[in-house]
Protein backbone atom coordinates (compact mmCIF):
# COMPACT_ATOMS: atom_id res chain seq x y z
CA UNK A 1 0.00 0.00 0.00
CA UNK A 2 2.77 2.69 1.05
CA UNK A 3 5.00 1.44 -1.62
CA UNK A 4 1.91 1.57 -4.65
CA UNK A 5 1.09 4.97 -3.28
CA UNK A 6 5.09 6.19 -3.33
CA UNK A 7 5.11 5.07 -7.10
CA UNK A 8 1.70 7.18 -7.81
CA UNK A 9 3.52 9.88 -6.10
CA UNK A 10 6.47 9.52 -8.02
CA UNK A 11 4.32 9.72 -11.08
CA UNK A 12 3.58 12.90 -9.99
CA UNK A 13 6.98 13.99 -10.03
CA UNK A 14 7.71 12.67 -13.13
CA UNK A 15 5.45 15.09 -14.58
CA UNK A 16 6.99 18.09 -12.94
CA UNK A 17 10.27 17.68 -13.65
CA UNK A 18 8.14 17.27 -17.76
CA UNK A 19 7.26 20.86 -16.70
CA UNK A 20 10.88 21.84 -15.83
CA UNK A 21 12.40 20.07 -19.22
CA UNK A 22 9.84 21.85 -21.27
CA UNK A 23 10.67 25.08 -19.74
CA UNK A 24 14.71 24.37 -20.55
CA UNK A 25 13.55 22.95 -24.01
CA UNK A 26 11.43 25.36 -25.05
CA UNK A 27 13.91 28.65 -24.21
CA UNK A 28 16.46 26.82 -25.81
CA UNK A 29 14.82 26.67 -28.78
CA UNK A 30 14.12 30.06 -29.26
CA UNK A 31 17.01 31.40 -27.89
CA UNK A 32 20.03 29.61 -29.36
CA UNK A 33 22.24 32.33 -29.44
CA UNK A 34 21.95 32.44 -26.09
CA UNK A 35 22.62 28.84 -25.47
CA UNK A 36 26.00 28.90 -27.65
CA UNK A 37 27.37 31.81 -25.22
CA UNK A 38 26.62 30.82 -21.71
CA UNK A 39 27.20 26.89 -22.19
CA UNK A 40 30.57 27.05 -22.40
CA UNK A 41 30.90 28.57 -18.57
CA UNK A 42 29.84 25.01 -17.44
CA UNK A 43 32.34 22.59 -16.49
CA UNK A 44 31.42 18.77 -17.86
CA UNK A 45 34.22 16.96 -16.05
CA UNK A 46 33.48 18.44 -13.02
CA UNK A 47 29.97 18.28 -13.15
CA UNK A 48 30.45 14.56 -14.22
CA UNK A 49 32.42 13.36 -11.52
CA UNK A 50 29.17 15.06 -9.15
CA UNK A 51 27.02 12.49 -11.28
CA UNK A 52 28.92 9.54 -10.59
CA UNK A 53 29.08 9.95 -7.33
CA UNK A 54 25.14 10.23 -7.23
CA UNK A 55 24.50 7.51 -9.65
CA UNK A 56 26.76 5.48 -7.09
CA UNK A 57 24.83 6.37 -3.98
CA UNK A 58 21.86 4.77 -5.25
CA UNK A 59 23.60 1.16 -5.51
CA UNK A 60 25.11 1.86 -1.93
CA UNK A 61 21.00 2.90 -0.95
CA UNK A 62 19.94 -0.70 -2.77
CA UNK A 63 22.38 -2.51 -0.91
CA UNK A 64 21.07 -1.17 2.42
CA UNK A 65 17.23 -2.16 0.91
CA UNK A 66 18.63 -5.56 0.88
CA UNK A 67 19.85 -5.31 3.98
CA UNK A 68 16.50 -4.16 5.47
CA UNK A 69 14.64 -6.75 2.73
CA UNK A 70 16.49 -9.44 5.78
CA UNK A 71 14.94 -7.38 8.42
CA UNK A 72 18.83 -6.45 9.32
CA UNK A 73 19.26 -2.69 10.39
CA UNK A 74 22.53 -2.85 11.97
CA UNK A 75 25.99 -4.58 10.99
CA UNK A 76 27.02 -8.03 12.60
CA UNK A 77 31.03 -7.02 11.75
CA UNK A 78 32.63 -4.43 9.69
CA UNK A 79 32.86 -6.96 6.70
CA UNK A 80 30.98 -5.24 3.99
CA UNK A 81 29.01 -8.21 3.22
CA UNK A 82 27.61 -7.97 6.97
CA UNK A 83 26.71 -4.66 7.02
CA UNK A 84 23.32 -3.73 7.91
CA UNK A 85 20.93 -1.33 6.72
CA UNK A 86 22.02 1.85 8.86
CA UNK A 87 25.60 1.45 7.71
CA UNK A 88 24.93 1.51 4.12
CA UNK A 89 21.83 4.13 4.24
CA UNK A 90 24.97 6.39 6.15
CA UNK A 91 27.05 5.70 3.49
CA UNK A 92 24.33 7.03 0.89
CA UNK A 93 23.94 9.92 2.93
CA UNK A 94 27.43 11.17 2.52
CA UNK A 95 27.56 10.69 -0.84
CA UNK A 96 24.01 12.63 -1.35
CA UNK A 97 25.29 15.35 0.53
CA UNK A 98 28.98 15.57 -1.44
CA UNK A 99 26.39 15.31 -4.64
CA UNK A 100 24.85 18.82 -3.20
CA UNK A 101 27.94 20.19 -1.80
CA UNK A 102 29.49 19.68 -4.87
CA UNK A 103 26.39 21.55 -6.81
CA UNK A 104 26.85 24.62 -4.01
CA UNK A 105 30.78 24.99 -5.03
CA UNK A 106 29.30 24.62 -9.06
CA UNK A 107 26.52 27.27 -8.72
CA UNK A 108 29.40 29.58 -6.91
CA UNK A 109 31.38 29.49 -9.98
CA UNK A 110 28.54 30.33 -12.09
CA UNK A 111 27.69 32.74 -10.64
CA UNK A 112 31.20 34.62 -10.37
CA UNK A 113 31.23 33.90 -14.16
CA UNK A 114 27.93 35.66 -14.13
CA UNK A 115 25.50 32.80 -14.68
CA UNK A 116 22.77 34.17 -12.27
CA UNK A 117 19.36 33.05 -11.75
CA UNK A 118 18.61 36.62 -13.24
CA UNK A 119 20.99 37.61 -15.64
CA UNK A 120 19.54 35.59 -18.86
CA UNK A 121 16.80 32.98 -19.70
CA UNK A 122 19.56 30.58 -19.78
CA UNK A 123 20.21 31.44 -16.21
CA UNK A 124 16.55 30.57 -15.23
CA UNK A 125 16.41 27.45 -17.21
CA UNK A 126 19.67 25.77 -15.52
CA UNK A 127 19.10 27.11 -12.01
CA UNK A 128 15.25 25.99 -11.90
CA UNK A 129 15.96 22.86 -13.64
CA UNK A 130 19.38 21.71 -11.52
CA UNK A 131 17.68 24.05 -8.28
CA UNK A 132 14.71 22.10 -8.16
CA UNK A 133 16.21 19.11 -8.16
CA UNK A 134 18.96 19.80 -5.47
CA UNK A 135 15.98 20.29 -3.47
CA UNK A 136 14.43 16.69 -4.45
CA UNK A 137 18.04 15.47 -3.21
CA UNK A 138 18.04 17.51 0.02
CA UNK A 139 14.59 16.14 0.92
CA UNK A 140 15.85 12.73 0.31
CA UNK A 141 18.29 13.50 2.54
CA UNK A 142 16.15 14.42 5.49
CA UNK A 143 14.39 11.31 4.55
CA UNK A 144 17.80 8.93 5.02
CA UNK A 145 18.27 10.34 8.34
CA UNK A 146 14.33 9.65 9.38
CA UNK A 147 14.53 6.01 8.28
CA UNK A 148 18.00 5.48 9.95
CA UNK A 149 16.20 6.83 13.55
CA UNK A 150 13.36 4.74 13.08
CA UNK A 151 16.02 1.80 12.81
CA UNK A 152 17.58 3.06 15.78
CA UNK A 153 14.05 3.40 17.48
CA UNK A 154 12.67 0.18 17.12
CA UNK A 155 13.52 -2.09 19.26
CA UNK A 156 12.26 -4.85 16.38
CA UNK A 157 12.79 -4.04 13.26
CA UNK A 158 10.12 -5.44 10.98
CA UNK A 159 8.15 -4.79 7.93
CA UNK A 160 6.92 -1.87 8.68
CA UNK A 161 10.58 -0.36 9.34
CA UNK A 162 12.20 -2.19 6.36
CA UNK A 163 9.16 -0.70 3.92
CA UNK A 164 9.62 2.45 4.91
CA UNK A 165 13.36 2.26 3.63
CA UNK A 166 11.69 0.70 0.61
CA UNK A 167 10.07 3.23 -0.30
CA UNK A 168 12.85 5.96 0.23
CA UNK A 169 15.15 3.59 -1.87
CA UNK A 170 12.00 4.29 -4.81
CA UNK A 171 12.60 8.17 -4.05
CA UNK A 172 16.19 7.70 -4.31
CA UNK A 173 16.69 5.75 -7.88
CA UNK A 174 13.49 8.10 -8.81
CA UNK A 175 16.21 11.53 -8.10
CA UNK A 176 18.63 9.85 -9.42
CA UNK A 177 17.55 9.10 -12.95
CA UNK A 178 15.77 12.76 -13.38
CA UNK A 179 19.84 13.63 -12.27
CA UNK A 180 20.59 11.52 -15.45
CA UNK A 181 18.09 12.82 -17.54
CA UNK A 182 19.28 16.54 -16.69
CA UNK A 183 22.87 15.85 -17.09
CA UNK A 184 22.26 14.43 -20.61
CA UNK A 185 20.20 17.56 -21.47
CA UNK A 186 21.84 20.42 -19.46
CA UNK A 187 25.36 19.28 -19.75
CA UNK A 188 25.74 16.91 -22.50
CA UNK A 189 23.50 18.32 -25.29
CA UNK A 190 24.10 21.65 -24.33
CA UNK B 1 -5.57 -6.35 -11.03
CA UNK B 2 -4.60 -7.04 -14.53
CA UNK B 3 -7.43 -4.58 -15.82
CA UNK B 4 -5.59 -1.95 -14.33
CA UNK B 5 -2.27 -2.69 -15.32
CA UNK B 6 -3.72 -3.79 -18.94
CA UNK B 7 -5.21 -0.40 -18.64
CA UNK B 8 -2.36 1.33 -17.88
CA UNK B 9 -0.28 -0.11 -20.64
CA UNK B 10 -2.59 1.11 -23.22
CA UNK B 11 -2.81 4.69 -21.94
CA UNK B 12 1.09 4.35 -21.91
CA UNK B 13 1.51 3.39 -25.51
CA UNK B 14 -1.09 5.24 -26.06
CA UNK B 15 0.61 8.62 -24.94
CA UNK B 16 3.62 7.84 -26.34
CA UNK B 17 1.86 7.35 -30.01
CA UNK B 18 0.43 10.53 -29.32
CA UNK B 19 3.95 11.89 -28.45
CA UNK B 20 5.13 10.65 -31.68
CA UNK B 21 2.06 12.21 -33.96
CA UNK B 22 2.68 15.64 -32.18
CA UNK B 23 5.85 16.07 -32.96
CA UNK B 24 5.60 14.89 -36.36
CA UNK B 25 2.61 17.23 -36.70
CA UNK B 26 4.49 20.23 -35.15
CA UNK B 27 7.92 19.39 -37.31
CA UNK B 28 5.79 19.28 -40.79
CA UNK B 29 2.51 20.31 -40.80
CA UNK B 30 1.58 23.34 -38.26
CA UNK B 31 2.10 26.85 -39.63
CA UNK B 32 0.44 28.41 -36.53
CA UNK B 33 2.34 27.95 -33.68
CA UNK B 34 5.05 30.52 -32.62
CA UNK B 35 8.04 28.37 -31.84
CA UNK B 36 7.41 25.72 -34.48
CA UNK B 37 7.78 28.08 -37.50
CA UNK B 38 11.21 30.09 -36.51
CA UNK B 39 12.64 31.73 -39.19
CA UNK B 40 9.95 29.74 -41.97
CA UNK B 41 11.95 26.83 -40.47
CA UNK B 42 9.83 24.34 -38.34
CA UNK B 43 11.44 22.82 -35.37
CA UNK B 44 9.70 20.26 -32.44
CA UNK B 45 7.40 22.08 -30.39
CA UNK B 46 9.01 20.89 -27.29
CA UNK B 47 6.14 21.90 -24.40
CA UNK B 48 3.67 19.39 -25.88
CA UNK B 49 6.08 16.58 -27.46
CA UNK B 50 7.89 16.41 -23.53
CA UNK B 51 4.26 16.65 -21.85
CA UNK B 52 2.81 13.28 -23.67
CA UNK B 53 6.27 11.22 -23.56
CA UNK B 54 6.39 12.07 -20.43
CA UNK B 55 2.47 11.15 -19.67
CA UNK B 56 3.44 8.11 -21.40
CA UNK B 57 6.46 7.13 -18.91
CA UNK B 58 4.04 7.71 -15.53
CA UNK B 59 1.54 5.43 -17.02
CA UNK B 60 4.53 2.90 -17.87
CA UNK B 61 5.53 3.59 -14.61
CA UNK B 62 2.59 2.76 -13.09
CA UNK B 63 1.74 0.07 -14.80
CA UNK B 64 4.97 -2.11 -14.23
CA UNK B 65 4.79 -1.54 -10.64
CA UNK B 66 1.37 -2.88 -10.32
CA UNK B 67 1.84 -5.86 -12.40
CA UNK B 68 5.13 -6.22 -10.32
CA UNK B 69 2.73 -5.72 -7.07
CA UNK B 70 0.25 -8.24 -8.45
CA UNK B 71 2.80 -10.70 -9.02
CA UNK B 72 4.90 -10.61 -5.67
CA UNK B 73 1.16 -11.09 -4.26
CA UNK B 74 1.06 -14.26 -6.57
CA UNK B 75 -1.26 -12.98 -9.14
CA UNK B 76 -4.54 -13.27 -7.11
CA UNK B 77 -7.55 -10.98 -8.34
CA UNK B 78 -8.68 -8.36 -5.92
CA UNK B 79 -12.48 -7.97 -5.24
CA UNK B 80 -12.99 -4.69 -7.19
CA UNK B 81 -11.76 -7.27 -10.39
CA UNK B 82 -14.44 -9.84 -9.53
CA UNK B 83 -17.79 -9.65 -10.76
CA UNK B 84 -18.67 -12.58 -8.14
CA UNK B 85 -17.57 -10.42 -5.22
CA UNK B 86 -19.24 -8.96 -2.70
CA UNK B 87 -18.38 -5.85 -0.74
CA UNK B 88 -17.39 -7.68 2.85
CA UNK B 89 -14.81 -9.17 0.43
CA UNK B 90 -12.77 -5.70 0.60
CA UNK B 91 -12.66 -5.42 3.99
CA UNK B 92 -9.44 -7.03 4.77
CA UNK B 93 -6.71 -4.73 6.18
CA UNK B 94 -5.83 -1.82 3.30
CA UNK B 95 -2.67 -0.40 5.09
CA UNK B 96 -1.77 1.44 8.05
CA UNK B 97 -3.49 4.38 9.29
CA UNK B 98 -3.76 5.91 12.27
CA UNK B 99 -6.82 7.37 13.30
CA UNK B 100 -6.18 9.41 16.30
CA UNK B 101 -3.01 10.96 15.23
CA UNK B 102 -2.74 15.02 15.23
CA UNK B 103 0.66 14.83 13.84
CA UNK B 104 -0.98 15.11 9.97
CA UNK B 105 -2.62 17.92 10.84
CA UNK B 106 0.48 19.74 12.90
CA UNK B 107 2.30 18.98 9.31
CA UNK B 108 -0.06 20.21 7.02
CA UNK B 109 -0.34 23.60 8.76
CA UNK B 110 3.64 23.71 9.34
CA UNK B 111 4.08 23.30 5.55
CA UNK B 112 1.63 26.25 4.94
CA UNK B 113 3.08 28.59 7.13
CA UNK B 114 6.96 27.96 5.22
CA UNK B 115 4.78 28.48 1.94
CA UNK B 116 2.95 31.63 3.18
CA UNK B 117 6.22 32.88 4.15
CA UNK B 118 8.15 32.41 0.90
CA UNK B 119 4.97 33.81 -0.44
CA UNK B 120 4.21 37.05 1.30
CA UNK B 121 7.13 37.32 3.46
CA UNK B 122 10.31 35.15 4.29
CA UNK B 123 10.39 36.08 8.43
CA UNK B 124 7.05 33.47 8.61
CA UNK B 125 9.33 30.80 7.67
CA UNK B 126 11.80 30.94 10.31
CA UNK B 127 8.57 30.41 12.65
CA UNK B 128 7.24 27.63 10.13
CA UNK B 129 10.65 25.65 9.67
CA UNK B 130 10.84 24.79 13.58
CA UNK B 131 7.10 23.62 13.55
CA UNK B 132 7.89 21.98 10.27
CA UNK B 133 10.58 20.23 11.89
CA UNK B 134 8.68 18.81 15.42
CA UNK B 135 5.89 17.87 12.73
CA UNK B 136 7.63 15.66 10.93
CA UNK B 137 9.45 14.01 13.61
CA UNK B 138 6.36 13.57 15.63
CA UNK B 139 4.64 11.70 12.80
CA UNK B 140 7.62 9.81 11.81
CA UNK B 141 8.26 8.59 15.46
CA UNK B 142 4.95 8.28 16.61
CA UNK B 143 4.45 4.44 17.15
CA UNK B 144 7.80 4.48 17.69
CA UNK B 145 8.08 5.59 21.57
CA UNK B 146 5.94 6.04 24.57
CA UNK B 147 3.11 3.33 24.45
CA UNK B 148 3.54 2.41 21.14
CA UNK B 149 6.82 1.97 21.17
CA UNK B 150 7.93 -1.90 19.53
Amino acid sequence: MVAVGTIVWLGSEVMFFAGLFAIYFTLRSVSPDLWASQTPHLNVVYAGINTCVLVASSFTCQFGVFAAERLQPRRKSWKISEWGMVEWFFVTYVMGALFVIGQVFEYATLVSEGVRLDSSAYGSAFYLTTGFHALHVTGGLIAFLLVIGRAYAAKNFGHKEASSAIVVSYYWHFVDVVWIGLFAVIYLLK
Amino acid sequence: MRATVRLFWILSIFSFLLATVYTIWALFFNTELGIATKNGVASVEWVGSIGLALVGLLCALIAFYVGRTRQAQGGFELPEDRLDANIDDGDAEQGFFSPWSWWPLMLGISAGLVFLGLAIGFWICFIGIPFAVVSIVGLIYEYHRGYFAH
